[in-house]
């Protein structure tokens, strides 16, 4: 059957969809959201941290009512060998000037999809997506199951497998050297136990970023972050580099967790839920095509994330490239003009928010990904250096110095710190 | 800490499975002349695993993540050659994450 034309079909309830649908219904748009899990929020996951400035850029008039979980102001970097660990422990009380909050998203986008609703939205869950509707190169509308749905605009927010428009031919397909896996746990404890454990107070949570044997010298990296009454924990392995290991995933996935520094804050906590998801992290030189006839990018879908390693933004960035998708969308609609000579607004507006931060990181995966010493020499010399520097065993003390060249000895030239650290100066 | 199997973490999970239905087709015959089979050890549900016995693929969509990493490691199923193909469950079928 088909049904009477909408303004905008969004596919996808994640934050980019669930953010455009908002505004658009906010500026009287009609705006149908499809969404292929039972409920918004039933198939989407994260690590993880949400920067809130792109909330308060959602919503001006606030977000309190908002399922944060706490507020970072602690941030952990961390170092490992398989038994030792350095970590530099940053503490942010009076909180910072870029607040952030931990989330779950199985609550946060169920409450965002119902603001999008009540401000008008149609939400249309438990759709998947089969197909586009494409005549003379326009894309005016989609399939799913029996049915078919007409817009003047399909805005993609379909995630980081972007099958629906990869399949259209709309972009190409992701290389796997884009992509990274993360799996994550979450402990439930209670919210006492988890204030006592990271020594804060309610509200307030830590963020724990770990590189070195939790990846078995894969890049990437094991990630804990706090929530009110859980403990999200997981790894994220470059896709390719994982294959290339032949190690078995969802057994090292019990084995980082097994870590001392990792497993003095999870042990006794019970598990709720086990998940994974992939992450695009290709950055400015694996950017799709954003937007055709009839038809934008946006989110994960369009590859907009960047781990600069110490940081890992995407869900604000997915936010911000859903206002702009819908800013966009209100433009072409007063001036009833969908074609992708003026949809390249979309572009123009996504420039100054999220693709200025994509070019300022754009070798940060490569250098992430390509800098070897990062995941196995680095977090050796680290936590050796400070073992020797802590070690006290009644032989004459010996300088700082001769320390430092002691616990360096044989492990890494000189010149390839040097090099790496340079590099690093120019990607991150 | 005390290991979880697979099935310990997975028994965790909410799903809405379609038994009946694979959203992922790998066939399996064809699978013997990989000669990599990343799936069995890049998939974090553990849903690839070689058959000894029988020199063999095991595979099993339910319990399927729906995180899409197969396809990326699998040449077969990212081209969707005769006999493999990728899709997401249909009309809300699959997990149903309450965490996220």
């Amino acid at each position: 059957m088909s049904d009477e034309k909408v303004q905008v079909i969004v596919i996808g309830a994640g934050l980019a969809g669930s953010a455009a649908a908002y505004r658009l219904a906010k500026a009287g748009v009609e705006v149908i959201v499809v969404d292929r899990g039972s409920e918004p929020g039933a198939k989407n996951m994260t690590g993880g941290r949400l920067y809130t400035h792109a909330l308060d850029k959602l919503m001006p008039d606030g977000w309190t009512d908002a399922p944060l979980e706490r507020e970072v102001t602690r941030e952990i970097m961390m170092m490992m060998t398989a038994e030792d660990s350095m970590a530099i422990d940053s503490a942010f009380p009076s909180s910072m000037s870029q607040k952030s909050y931990t989330v779950l998203r199985g609550k946060f986008d169920a409450w965002l999809a119902a603001k999008a609703e009540e401000a008008g939205a149609m939400m249309l869950p438990g759709s998947t997506v089969d197909g586009l509707m494409i005549r003379d190169g326009k894309v005016c509308g989609i399939k799913t199951g029996e049915e078919e749905l007409e817009a003047d605009l399909v805005l993609s927010a379909e995630g980081v497998n972007a099958l629906v428009a990869e399949r259209a031919g709309l972009i190409k397909p992701v290389n796997a050297k884009d992509i990274a896996v993360g799996l994550k746990y979450v402990y439930q404890f209670t919210e006492e136990a988890i204030n006592h454990r990271f020594n804060t107070e309610s509200g307030k949570g830590t963020a724990m970023l770990c590189a070195g044997a939790c990846s078995k010298g894969v890049s990437g990296g094991a990630f804990l972050y706090t929530n009110k009454e859980s403990i999200s924990v997981g790894l994220v392995v470059d896709t390719v580099g994982w294959k290339k290991s032949n190690l078995p995933l969802a057994d090292i996935a019990e084995e980082f967790k097994q870590h001392p520094a990792i497993a003095r804050y999870i042990e006794g906590g019970e598990l709720i839920e086990y998940s994974a998801h992939l992450i695009p992290e290709g950055g400015l030189s694996s950017l799709p095509q954003l937007f055709t006839d009839g038809f934008l990018l946006t989110g994960d879908a369009a590859g907009l994330v960047v781990n600069r390693g110490f940081t890992v933004r995407g869900m604000d960035y997915a936010i911000l490239s859903g206002i702009a998708a819908a800013e966009t969308a209100i433009e072409a609609i007063e001036a009833n003009n969908y074609s992708k000579i003026f949809l390249k607004k979309y572009e123009d507006k996504l420039q100054e928010v999220v693709l200025k931060d994509l070019k300022t990181s754009k070798n940060s995966h490569d250098y992430i990904g390509h800098t070897q010493h990062m995941f196995t020499t680095y977090p050796e010399l680290a936590t050796g250096l400070m073992k020797n520097l802590y070690s006290v065993d009644g032989n004459p003390s010996k300088s700082v110095l001769s320390i430092i060249k002691e616990s360096t000895k044989g492990k890494l030239p000189l010149f390839s710190v040097v090099k790496d650290a340079m590099k690093a100066v120019k990607s991150l | 800490m005390k290991t979880l199997a697979m099935d310990d973490r997975l028994a965790k999970n909410r799903f809405d499975s379609d038994d009946q239905n694979p959203h992922i087709i790998v066939d399996r015959e064809a699978c013997r002349t990989c000669n990599h089979r990343a799936c069995t050890t890049c998939c974090p549900a553990e849903r690839y695993k070689w058959d000894e016995e029988n020199d063999k693929l095991s595979f099993d969509h339910v319990g399927c993540l729906e995180c899409g990493n197969c396809r990326f490691v699998c040449e077969r199923l990212n081209q969707g050659i005769n006999g493999y193909s990728w899709n997401y469950p249909l009309q809300g079928a699959g997990i149903i994450f309450r965490e996220g």
